[in-house]
């Protein structure tokens, strides 16, 4: 099994194994160190024991040569020599105990060495002693009996020592000398040197199999990865090296992915990436930009990103680069730019400077549409402030609980306050309503409310509304009320226009009418009675050319009479202000009543008449359709040949009812049709002289079907009459069951 | 049967008259101002008033307020001979308590039955 080791295990055993070895061979080396101290410590004690021994045997010899020199002069220098000898031997004795130390046999030799010097120092006291007090020849006796005592123990204590230094000699060769030994520690320095050089290399060597090569191809690696090139196969191993190798190929493939996606999302990108260098040049971009400005990359490579650039735009496009450059953050900016169509495209550039690429990283998104969006909604907008801030009516926008929140100029005017006033009030404070009615009184407020909803809402409300400023005069406004929605929330805009002038104009044009009225009937009263009275012979019988001259006279009297009434007729269509008195009835009395009317103009015209029966009824005036028929009757008539047929006919068509007068008449002109229904129109300039008529009939009768809901209308070929028609809505017969429900309310 | 005619203008109180007499066979009073109408009214006991409208001073509505106010003559009815022929206006002048309404300028022909009308409507 092959041993896996961490780099961290192999750096210690890198450093612990030579340590250890190093350990092993010092104590070593201070045990022989050791060893040859206490060797050169025993050569040294075996001197001083020899010496001390020798010492011995020599302080016993010079003790008998003193006592033999005293016994012989008796000279005290030899007893004093004598004295100092014997006090020396038991100091010597000492230094030898101390020089034997614990050695058994030298302590046993040393033992007996010390007996036999006692006994010789007492057998020498005793000499010494006979000399000084006996007489001279026992003392020589004596002496000579201690002297051969004595001698024999020298001689003893001689063999002694000579034992003790043969021993102490035995003990010093059994040991080796200290020049052996120095030299054991000399090779011993020698091998444990080589042998730690050995390991170390041997280490080295091991490390760098195992790990240099390994580092190499990391560090290998680690430059593919920079470069993005391939990396070598994964470093075998389990330690920190083989992990981060790992590690590095891990990143590779995050690096590969990461960049695919990248190079993926700018080639894909709708908008255009690219980066620009400090010279202003396109150094990379992306293929969007063919979309953009219809040139491919190959095109914009190189080339100067101000080139671009419209020349109306370039020095504030210069600007903003500029500042891009200055700006550490990203910077967004617009310019129009030109594409290879030479169009202008509006681009919003979000650019960021990198002064370590020394290049500025753009993204170029196309907002031309956006622009022109934003553009026709600022004119729309314009427009529509201009409209609103000059109109004449006054706008107030208000929320369902009747505050105002906004409001134009106009309302500013018409109420004489600022749109600072205004803003906040309920919208009661600006009727005369408020003279009595309390709009922080949530009754009055509501009941005001429900009253003004009522009235304007998607339809025209007169009101009083009072001046906010000055005397509160009251003035007559009308109104009508919108609702819209603003983000969810309900809002009311009410139109307000100030009437006061129209009403005062209204009430002077009606004193006018009824004044006109008034004052050009009553003469006409007197002309045409006058007139009448005398063709029908009141006055007596008038010769043949009188009778014509008057009848010419009150036809036309009678003609500007009608002229006067379809006048002041028209004169109320157009202010709306015809009078309509709306009821069900019979569409057949109306035709009846008509019939009526004109027969005896039918008879003068040699005309017959065929009315048609029908049993449908209408929401009318009766007046008024009579008024229409009668036009449309009178119209057929003078047109129609004598003997003619003039034929009214009545058709049910689904929710109307449509009345045709169809004559055999000469017929209408294609190009006259649309001018029929016209002020002062008739198909012959003459006609009005010869037929008689305004050319306003026709007017009058359209605006009173119209004002019925109805429509009116012309089918004429040129030569074969005319059918003159109008279509109103009819009333709905209730159903069966609507008559159930009808009668049951 | 006889009619007062209560108009400030001569002409059409003539025209009027005329027609009534001449063409109707009908006795007519003629009074030139509202005053003098009701003093007619009062002393000449007519069958109808034929009463204008806008006169000066008193004018029809004043004129028919007095004399329908008059013990002596509030009896007789009143028919207004006027201009405006506005269907409001005529509903007006019936609800202030006028018979009925004949509009200027009138057919001289038909005033007599006209009149005649109203009286039996």
């Amino acid at each position: 099994m092959k041993l896996q080791l961490k780099l961290s295990h192999k750096g210690i055993i890198l450093v612990t194994v030579p340590l250890v070895f190093a350990t092993v061979f010092l104590l070593i080396l201070t045990l022989l160190l050791n060893q040859a101290e206490k060797e050169i410590q025993a050569q040294i004690r075996a001197k001083a024991l020899v010496t001390e021994a020798g010492e011995l045997q020599k302080s016993f010899y010079d003790a008998g040569v003193a006592m033999a020199g005293y016994s012989i002069t008796k000279s005290p220098l030899f007893a004093d020599r004598f004295d100092n000898i014997l006090k020396q031997i038991p100091k010597i004795l000492d230094s030898l105990n101390s020089l034997v130390g614990d050695n058994p046999k030298q302590q046993q030799i040393l033992a007996e060495l010390k007996s036999i010097a006692n006994s010789a120092l007492k057998i020498l006291s005793e000499a010494k002693t006979a000399l000084a007090t006996d007489e001279i020849d026992i003392a020589q006796m004596k002496s000579r009996n201690v002297y051969q005592q004595a001698r024999a123990l020298t001689d003893k204590l001689k063999v002694t020592i000579n034992d003790l230094t043969a021993d102490e000699e035995q003990l010093v060769n059994k040991k080796n000398s200290p020049i052996d030994s120095k030299l054991q520690v000399k090779i011993f320095l020698a091998i444990g040197f080589l042998i730690n050089i050995i390991i170390a290399v041997l280490l080295a060597l091991f490390f760098s199999k195992g790990i240099g090569k390994r580092i190499e191809i990391l560090t290998d690696n680690s430059i593919r990865l920079a470069r993005g090139q391939e990396l070598n196969a994964l470093v075998s191993g389990n330690d920190e090296i083989a992990q981060l190798d790992k590690v590095f190929h891990a990143m590779a493939v995050n690096l590969q992915e990461a960049m695919e996606k990248e190079r993926a999302i700018v080639e894909n990108a709708a908008d255009v990436i690219c980066s620009i260098n400090s010279e202003g040049k396109f150094s990379a971009i992306s293929p969007a930009c063919k979309e953009l400005w219809g040139y491919s990359p190959d095109e914009l490579l190189g080339r100067k990103f101000v080139d671009l650039v419209c020349n109306d735009d370039l020095p504030e496009t210069i600007k903003s680069a500029r500042q891009v450059r200055q700006s550490k953050v990203t910077t967004a900016f617009e310019n129009r730019t030109l594409k290879k169509d030479g169009s202008l495209v509006t681009v919003l550039w979000s650019a960021y400077w990198s002064e370590r690429e020394r290049s500025m990283f753009c993204v170029a998104h196309d907002i031309t549409q956006r622009k022109l969006a934003e553009e026709a909604i600022k004119a729309s907008e314009e427009r529509i402030r201009t409209i609103i801030e000059n109109m004449m009516v006054g706008l107030l926008i208000i929320t369902p609980s009747g505050i105002i929140e906004a409001v134009n100029p106009s309302s500013e005017r018409i109420f004489g306050v600022t749109a600072k006033e205004l803003v906040g009030k309920h919208i009661l404070a600006l009727f005369s309503e408020s003279r009595f009615m309390d709009y922080s009184k949530d009754y009055d407020r509501n009941q005001f409310l429900e009253t003004f909803f009522t009235k304007s809402l998607n339809r025209v409300g007169e009101f009083d509304a009072i001046k906010l400023i000055g005397n509160d005069e009251d003035f007559p406004v009308e109104i009508s009320l919108t609702e819209f929605n603003v983000g969810g929330s309900l809002k009311f805009m009410a139109n307000i226009l100030d009437v006061s002038e129209r009403k005062e104009l209204e009430k002077m044009k009606k004193e006018f009418v009824a004044t006109v009225s008034h004052e050009l009937r009553t003469p006409l009263t007197s002309i045409r009675g006058s007139l009448t009275l005398l063709s029908v012979g009141a006055l007596g019988v008038l010769p043949e050319g009188v009778k014509k001259v008057v009848s010419i006279a009150e036809r036309n009297t009678i003609r500007l009479i009608g002229l006067i009434n379809d006048i002041l007729d028209i004169e109320k269509l157009e202010a709306g202000k015809l009078d309509m008195v709306m009821d069900d009835l019979a569409l057949s009395n109306v035709i009846e009543r008509s019939q009526e009317s004109v027969k005896s103009f039918a008879e003068q015209h040699g005309v017959n008449l065929i009315m048609a029966q029908t049993d449908i009824k209408v929401h009318a005036d009766g007046d008024r359709l009579v008024q229409v028929l009668v036009n449309l009757l009178s119209n057929a008539c003078k047109f129609s040949p004598k003997g003619g047929n003039v034929r009214v006919d009545v058709i049910d068509i689904p929710n109307w009812v449509e009345v045709r007068v169809i004559d055999q008449g000469r017929g209408i002109p294609e190009k006259f049709k649309n001018l029929l229904f016209q002020k002062f129109q008739q198909v012959e300039a003459s006609d009005s002289r010869k037929k008689g008529g305004t050319g306003l009939g026709l007017v009058i009768c359209k605006g009173i079907i119209e004002q019925h809901g109805g429509i009116i209308g012309v089918d004429s070929v040129e030569g074969q009459g005319s059918t003159f028609y109008f279509r109103i809505p009819k009333i709905k017969e209730p159903t069966e069951i609507n008559k159930v429900i009808l009668k049951q309310a | 049967m006889k009619v007062l005619i209560i108009d400030d203008e001569e002409d059409t109180r003539s025209i009027a008259s005329m027609s009534l007499s001449l063409l109707g066979g009908i006795d007519v009073i003629e009074a030139d101002s509202g005053a003098e109408g009701i003093k007619k009214a009062s002393s000449e006991n007519p069958d109808v008033v034929l009463l204008d409208m806008m006169m000066p001073v008193m004018d029809g509505a004043q004129t028919l307020n007095q004399l329908l106010t008059n013990e002596q003559t509030k009896h007789i009815p009143v028919i207004f001979l006027t201009a405006k022929a506005m269907s409001t206006e005529i509903d007006r002048l019936k609800r202030l308590g006028a018979k009925g309404v004949v509009t200027k300028p009138f057919d001289p022909t038909m005033l007599a039955s006209q009149v005649q009308a109203i009286l039996e409507s």
